[in-house]
């Protein structure tokens, strides 16, 4: 057998190592590329560049952004005074696509699971608690006093807090554990409401899920 | 009212592949020594229990042979007539290869539908009866409460749910215990609750049901047990069995509990005496509240440990004859017959609870047990609507009982129907006619 071009194989081998990826998925996309216009590929490859280039951690709500503050941060449209604390940069996506939220974010990163080694200290909850305490604090001298204004329409003092971790053991622990710093502090703390699917169906539902769905039953 | 109708194995442990039908109420499988007389009841316990029997590696239950070849899957399927009218049931549990080559996964298929492994168990209820059942007596604590576990799980959805709940938060626990202690952490502070408390809360939630059901159940094995140990005894010997439990959720006060404990008999004020312990039940919710508070006031000890030292993972069973705890002082006989009537009790706690008797898997137990003992099994055998039984020796088996029961002889991974040729012969070959 011929072996394959060497920029070929890198390219394939690069490609496998992507999840969801197997080696058959990947040799198709690098033939695909071979194949096609060059503008496809210089397109994929200017991406793939800027992607790491690029990006950067808002240094307030910890979510992947190409600026800092991110532009939900800097929204002054949004109800700063109202955090939704997720896992993952992905579980901000989903409660965007509800188009149901007006609030801002605060991603942490992972939740609290002893087994694999993460405690309160891996995730951005020190952080979290620094931002709740920060609000509602004067500008500091070196805003500009033009925009002291918008400063503070970004910086009010924090009303509530929005638990959106997963509702599974680790998530459960993540949000009891961030509710017993803040609530201490004043603040109202919420956590997303649990129970059945829309569209689905009674018969299927798992025991747990429906349990719960009746037990937070509401009023019509 | 469930029925076993047919047992279809592919490269599970010596079977190639094996189709076999169940026609009558009682099956025998005679066969010599390694021939797969065994593994043909563990493939219809793991139907029962999604477990295989001993808590062997799922490596070891797919074929050695099969293994050779480039996809050595192994799969156990089962169809199940069940009640009058009901439509039959297709059970089926598979194991593939993982990619590292090593592990397998096991899939779990009712009626050609991917479910749960805990959806499975209860479907098919089996109790397995072996020469090893000793154990349960003289064996550990974990022998002890695996029974339990299986036993419960067939019975009780609610249960197996609570325990592998259970077992998920016991995982986080003693690994943030674990990292505390090599913290350097020895006493409890705000710091430390703030971690702890939620897998506590978790711990005791599900816990506690685990706990009371356990208890619940062992007051009603209690009970029967004695009643067939009575019969095995001849009503020389009375059998009290008694659920150990890691911190104190009865009705004694301290120091009575550690003289329980400790296996000393209570005073004479009615109370315990020659009586156990075992005839009380609880509530989830009084189990809950005990178990609270021994988790507040133990929480310097469980630091030091870095392991969660009290629940239902550290409790354990304790059976007495006449006062005794027969795995330290009972002879062999007494150890036998006590493992006996617990399997007996749990068959028909298993009846009462469920209103159907489970399916009854005896491997070679009859060569182990007295005239007196096999006549209480085979009593309870008149009672339950299916048994499997396997021999070496057509002969530990009257005629009448082999007339009434389907005959098979098994060699070598393949069963074939016994000519009763064979069987007045008492030797050890069947008829020739392969099946399946």
């Amino acid at each position: 057998m011929q072996p394959l071009a060497e920029p070929v194989s890198r390219l394939i081998d690069a490609f496998a190592q992507l999840p969801g990826i197997g080696p058959k998925t990947a040799s198709r996309l690098a033939y695909f590329l071979l194949r096609s216009d060059e503008s496809i590929a210089l397109n994929l490859a200017k991406a793939l560049e800027e992607l790491k280039a690029n990006t950067l951690f808002c240094s307030i709500c910890f979510n992947i952004a190409d600026r800092d503050p991110c532009p939900v941060c800097d929204d002054a449209q949004r109800n700063h005074a109202l955090i939704c604390v997720v896992e993952e940069p992905l579980d901000v996506q989903a409660i965007e696509r509800t188009g149901e939220y007006a609030g801002v974010y605060h991603v942490l990163h992972g939740a609290i699971s002893p087994v694999e080694g993460v405690g309160p200290d891996e995730l951005k909850i020190a952080e979290l608690l620094q931002r709740i305490q920060a609000g509602g604090s004067a500008a500091p001298p070196d805003v500009d006093p033009a925009h002291a204004a918008d400063w503070t329409l970004l910086h009010p003092s924090i009303q509530e807090i929005l638990l959106a971790t997963n509702p599974n053991l680790e998530g459960e622990a993540t949000a009891m554990y961030i509710s017993r710093l803040v609530k201490p502090l004043g603040i109202r703390v919420t956590r997303l409401a649990r129970g059945l699917p829309m569209g689905g169906d009674l018969e299927y539902a798992d025991e747990v899920t429906l349990g719960r769905a009746l037990t937070g039953r509401s009023e019509m | 009212m469930t029925f076993l109708t047919h047992l279809s194995l592919t490269h599970f442990r010596n079977y190639a592949h094996l189709d076999l039908d169940f026609t009558h109420r009682l099956t025998l499988l005679q066969g010599d020594n390694a021939q797969g007389k065994t593994n043909l009841l563990e493939a219809v316990y793991l139907l029962a229990t999604s477990k295989p029997v001993h808590a062997q590696t799922e490596r070891e239950v797919v074929d050695w042979q099969a293994q050779e070849e480039p996809i050595p899957y192994c799969r156990v399927a089962a169809q199940v007539r069940a009640g009058e009218g009901e439509r039959p049931l297709e059970l089926e549990v598979i194991f593939t290869p993982r990619s590292d080559g090593l592990n397998f996964t096991k899939q779990v298929k009712v009626n050609g539908v991917g479910k749960r492994s805990m959806d499975l168990i209860g479907l098919l209820r089996a109790v397995l009866f072996l020469p090893e059942d000793i154990r349960l007596v003289d064996g550990g604590p974990g022998e002890r409460r695996r029974y339990l576990d299986i036993a419960l799980c067939q019975i009780d959805p609610a249960y197996c749910r609570s325990l592998s709940e259970y077992q998920k938060v016991l995982a986080q626990r003693n690994s943030l215990l674990k990292a505390l202690r090599e913290q350097g952490v020895q006493a409890a502070s705000p710091a430390v609750d703030a971690q702890l408390d939620f897998w506590d809360e978790k711990l005791v939630q599900h816990g506690a049901i685990a706990l009371a059901k356990r208890q619940n159940f062992v007051a009603e094995l209690d009970v029967l047990a004695r009643q067939r140990h009575a019969d095995l005894s001849g009503g020389r010997e009375t059998l009290y069995v008694e659920y150990l439990p890691s911190f104190n959720y009865g009705p004694l006060d301290e120091g009575e509990y550690r003289r329980w404990r400790a296996g000393n008999r209570l005073g004479e004020d009615g109370m315990s005496g020659d009586a156990g312990l075992a005839a009380f039940t609880v509530t989830p919710e009084a189990v809950a509240q005990r178990f609270t508070r021994r988790l507040g006031e133990r929480r310097r000890r469980e630091l030091a440990a870095g392991a969660t030292l009290y629940g239902p993972h550290r409790d354990d069973l304790r059976l007495l004859a006449n006062g005794r705890d027969l795995r330290a002082y009972g002879s062999r006989g007494q150890q036998r017959s006590a493992a006996l009537a617990l399997k007996l009790a749990e068959v028909q706690a298993m009846t009462a609870s469920t209103g159907s008797a489970p399916l009854l898997l005896l491997d070679d137990v009859m060569s182990e047990l007295d005239a007196n003992r096999r006549s209480t099994l085979l009593a309870a055998l008149e009672g339950v609507e299916q048994a499997i039984l396997t021999t070496t020796d057509w002969d530990d088996f009257t005629p009448e009982f082999r007339a009434a029961a389907q005959c098979l002889h098994v060699r070598a991974g393949e069963v074939f129907p016994a000519s009763e040729a064979a069987q007045a012969d008492g030797a050890s070959h069947g008829g020739e006619s392969p099946r399946g």
